[in-house]
């Protein structure tokens, strides 16, 4: 037998106008974490996909355990004992979570004999085993729809134990999880190490892999690069390999030149739907050539703060002033055209309609005025003009150019899309929230270098964002954020991150 | 550079049919091509079953729609006449269709089609078809009237939807019911022609067609509403392709939410939308009421306007797939009498078959995939081959 439970050997697969894996051979031994580490729409999830069979390769072959394997279902990579966690889940939202577990192997048991039925009990009984015995707590009879994200991908993972899988894959795992909630995961990912499980783990961080894998491959617009041995490498060299090019962590920042005051918030409350005050007499005001970074853990009104700027909800009290003007009643249309952008958070859901093709989702916030449109009539070539732009100043990939569907493009360059569309807009008041998660290094880069580029122009940016480092290394101005209060507004210089941190847990004020 | 599937070796039929089904751009024509051909397979088969020869049931159908001769014609009836009344009834179907297109494409399901068809008839019956106006004033007031009565039943199930959250298809049953009831009301008490029990014959000049035309020996009633309709698919597919109003509908029905991030109005895209979906609801009505049927059966919702989902559906959504769906489903129903009368099966046939066809275009997908599997399966096959 082989030293490698899985091997994939000179695995082509193309997609209409791209090669998403050119001639990839890889080897995975048994009870090791490998890494795949890629940029973007590298071929990362199309070639796990693959091994778990949801496409098939246009050439080469795949072995598992030794031997020669055609997958053309996950079904038969579930035989094979191969599970995967998608980027994107895939659950039922209003079944529970011990139901989502056994959906598709039912333990069926017979009343009298003859009248069949799902055997729940006995299911959960099995479930809350593996939750023990691999530290994934959930409770087994909630609706999926009424946990958590980091409780979802615990179903995930324990639907791929329920099916006893030995070869786990996970599709950047943590992309949608909070600092904390990555911290959980990778020790549950050691543990199943530890129990002789086989780990693959596509990512672009970096410090995941330093942290957890054992050896890690890279993949380059669709090609494998390099194969390195975690422990024998750097993260500086892993960035370089995956990028192509010397990578910049800490982005050059000029000294701050403020203008006049471009966004005032003034006592702004904002109640959500269950008649409670998620954001609470914030004020705050922003300066042009300013970025004011919020701070805060997850779910502590910042959001609402965002969104009530942009027009999407009504604030309970308060007002909203751009440029010296009172805004607050005014249409989500209206504040656009009196130059505001907004890179919302759910970028799936609020900031781009998949359906429609990459141009029409760079246009969707002007396409009724020249050049799009002319009385009321569309003009494509005006859209197409502008996409080919965009796509080029921002690197954004696509199978097929400005024509292609939006739902076919990898995540990260449907971000990069929404960050074209907002900076191109050229407003003075710009509201980016979490505008690099999901992104690999060389796109965060390049979208940190941008937002510091519009700051030098002398607009004003206001920053939500999760990651500390983030803030830290942009923000002119930050404002922690914690249960909806303000606790601190200081110039960034005068914090260090432990303070920061110490404020977003309350524990401080 | 292109990702090139690889095709079925050897060129046979099937080979083809799979290629085609399986391919980008040919499988949108190709899967209802294959639903069509697999529907008659099975009406043939279900004929059989009921001892009937299908060979005589399907050329019944196109006899009794104007697209093959009858072997007797009574006084003044032709192959044309047939045809042109097969044109008079596909007519308002196509217009229907066109409103449930418009619907669909914003998101919302105008199922009260017909209800909207039946509250424009009866008003352009009542106002315009009792008056003694002329030709040329009553026929564009029949499509005038058609036009707002439809408009504005559509606003208001907008409305509801936008202001209230009322589901649209909720709200357009209760007006199918309201109008249908109040409708019959205004009939039984002032319009309803005594023998027929319907409401009386609106006059010649009002109707969307031309009668009393002869052409040799016969008879002939000039549709107007095709016209109509040939327009609206032009006029539909220029709104949505090409209009500023129509790619926010669409943004809408795509994704709501995005739309109304991207400042969209979504309110006015709803109201304008179901607005619009009843306009050609209204016109369906006239045509159909005032122009094929002339006369109003009290208590009775027109089943083409349910009809007029399927035919969207088949059509895929699109204007112009409606033309061929709609042709497609109006042979079925409106060749059903002559081919009950001939054959000596129910004439309800027509519907089953209607049903199958949807059933199987609904598969599309399911036969896309089918096709790839067998294609993968035989080039495997080939390779193998190949290799020995
Ligand atoms: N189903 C698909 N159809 C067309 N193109 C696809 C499809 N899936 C992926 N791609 C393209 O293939 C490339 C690789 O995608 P993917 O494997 O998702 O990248 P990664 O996971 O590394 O970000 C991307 O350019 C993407 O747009
Ligand atoms: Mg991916």
């Amino acid at each position: 037998m082989s030293e490698y439970i899985v091997e994939m050997r000179h695995i082509t697969k193309r997609f209409p106008g791209i090669v998403a894996n050119d001639d990839i051979s890889i080897g995975i031994k048994k009870g090791e974490i490998f890494a795949f580490l890629g940029e973007n729409g590298a071929g990362k999830s199309t070639l796990m996909s693959m091994l778990f069979g949801m496409y098939e390769p246009d050439e080469g072959e795949i072995l598992v355990r030794g031997e020669k394997v055609k997958l053309s279902s996950s079904n038969e990579a579930a035989a094979l004992n191969i599970g995967m966690v998608h980027q994107h889940f895939k659950l039922v939202d209003n079944y529970t979570i011990a139901e989502n577990i056994i959906l598709g192997i039912e333990p069926i048991k017979k009343i009298g004999g003859f009248i069949p039925y799902v055997d729940c009990k006995g299911a959960q009984e099995k479930i809350r085993e593996l939750s023990k015995a691999y530290g994934l707590e959930v409770d087994p009879c909630q609706i999926v729809e009424t946990v958590n994200v980091s409780i979802q991908q615990r179903v995930e993972i324990l639907k791929m134990l329920y099916r006893e899988a030995e070869i786990l894959i996970f599709d950047e795992p943590t992309a949608v999880l909070t600092p904390q909630e990555i911290q959980y995961l990778l020790d549950i990912m050691e543990e199943l190490r530890n129990k002789g499980k086989t780990i693959i783990l596509i990512t672009h961080k970096l410090e995941e892999i330093k942290r957890i894998a054992d050896r890690c491959a890279i993949l380059r617009r669709g090609k494998l690069v390099k194969v390195l041995n975690v422990n024998e490498t750097t993260t500086q060299e892993m960035a370089n390999l995956m990028v192509g090019r010397e990578v910049v962590f800490e982005q050059e920042k000029s000294p701050a030149n403020f203008g006049e005051v471009l966004l005032e918030v003034e006592d702004l409350t904002v109640r959500n739907e269950d008649k409670f005050d998620v954001v609470k007499n914030v004020n705050f005001s922003i300066r042009r050539g300013e970025i004011f970074a919020i701070a805060g853990v997850s779910g502590n009104g910042q959001i609402e703060i965002a969104d009530a700027i942009a027009g999407l909800i009504k604030p309970q009290k308060g007002a909203i002033k751009l440029k010296g003007k009172d805004i607050t009643d005014e249409s989500i249309r209206r504040r656009t055209e009196d130059g505001m952008s907004y890179i919302p958070e759910d970028r799936q859901r609020l900031g781009v309609i998949l359906d429609f093709s990459l141009e029409d989702n760079l246009a969707i916030k002007r396409y009724y005025r020249e050049p799009f449109s002319q009385k009321g009539i569309l003009k494509r070539e005006g859209f197409q003009k502008f996409a080919e732009e965009l796509i080029d100043r921002y690197d954004i990939r696509s199978g097929q150019g400005a024509k292609t569907t939006t739902r076919s493009m990898s995540g990260g360059n449907q971000q990069k899309a929404i960050v074209a569309r907002e900076i191109s807009l050229e407003s003075d008041l710009m509201i980016f929230v979490q505008p690099t998660r999901g992104l690999d290094i060389g796109a965060i880069e390049n979208i940190q270098k941008h937002i510091l580029r519009e700051r030098d122009k002398g607009k004003a940016v206001l920053l939500i964002s999760l990651e500390l480092d983030e803030v830290m290394s942009l923000a002119d101005t930050i404002g922690v954020i914690y249960n909806g209060e303000l606790q601190k507004i200081s110039p960034a210089e005068e914090l260090t991150t432990n303070q920061v941190g110490e404020y977003m847990m309350g524990v401080k004020s | 550079m292109n990702a090139k599937k690889e095709r079925v070796p050897g060129n046979g039929l099937g080979g083809r049919i799979i290629n085609a089904l399986d391919d980008d751009r040919l499988s949108q024509f190709a899967i209802p091509v294959v639903s069509i051909i697999l529907t008659i397979l099975a009406a043939a088969a279900l004929l059989l079953v009921l001892g009937k020869n299908p060979a005589t049931a399907m050329t019944g159908f196109l006899r009794g729609s104007g697209f093959m001769m009858k072997p007797i014609y009574g006084g003044g009836q032709s192959m044309l006449t047939d045809f042109l009344s097969f044109l008079g009834i596909l007519a308002p179907m196509l217009l229907a269709a066109l409103g449930i297109i418009i619907g669909m494409k914003s998101g919302m399901f105008n199922i009260g089609m017909a209800g909207q068809m039946l509250a424009a008839g009866f008003i352009a019956t009542v106002f315009v078809g009792y008056s003694g106006l002329n030709a040329y004033l009553a026929k564009p007031l029949v499509i005038l009237l058609g036009i707002l009565t439809g408009g504005l039943i559509g606003a208001i199930i907008g409305f509801l939807k936008y202001r209230f959250n009322i589901h649209e298809v909720v709200s357009s049953i209760m007006f199918n019911y309201i109008i249908s009831y109040i409708v019959a009301f205004f009939i039984n008490t002032y319009y309803k022609d005594i023998i027929t029990r319907s409401s009386r014959v609106c006059s010649a000049a009002s109707r969307l067609s031309i009668t009393g035309v002869t052409w040799g020996t016969s008879k002939l009633t000039l549709p107007l509403g095709i016209i109509l309709a040939l327009a609206g698919v032009f006029l539909v597919k220029f709104l949505l392709d090409r209009t500023v109003v129509g790619f926010e509908m669409k943004a809408v029905g795509l994704n709501r939410d995005c739309a109304k991030y991207a400042g969209v109005n979504v309110g006015k895209s709803i109201i304008l939308a179901m607005a619009l979906s009843g306009v050609f609801g209204g016109l369906a009505g006239v045509t159909y009421y005032v122009g094929y049927f002339n006369s109003i059966v009290p208590k009775e919702l027109a089943s083409l306007g349910y009809d007029s989902i399927a035919v969207a559906l088949l059509g895929n959504i699109s204007p112009i797939g409606a033309i061929f769906s709609s042709i497609l489903i109006t042979i079925f129903q409106k060749g059903s009498i002559y081919m009950s009368s001939t054959v000596g099966v129910p004439k309800e046939i027509a519907s089953v078959i209607t049903g199958i066809l949807l059933l199987f275009s609904a598969c599309g997908t399911y036969m896309r995939y089918l096709a790839r599997r067998q294609r993968e399966r035989l080039a495997d096959k080939a390779k193998k081959e190949g290799v020995q």
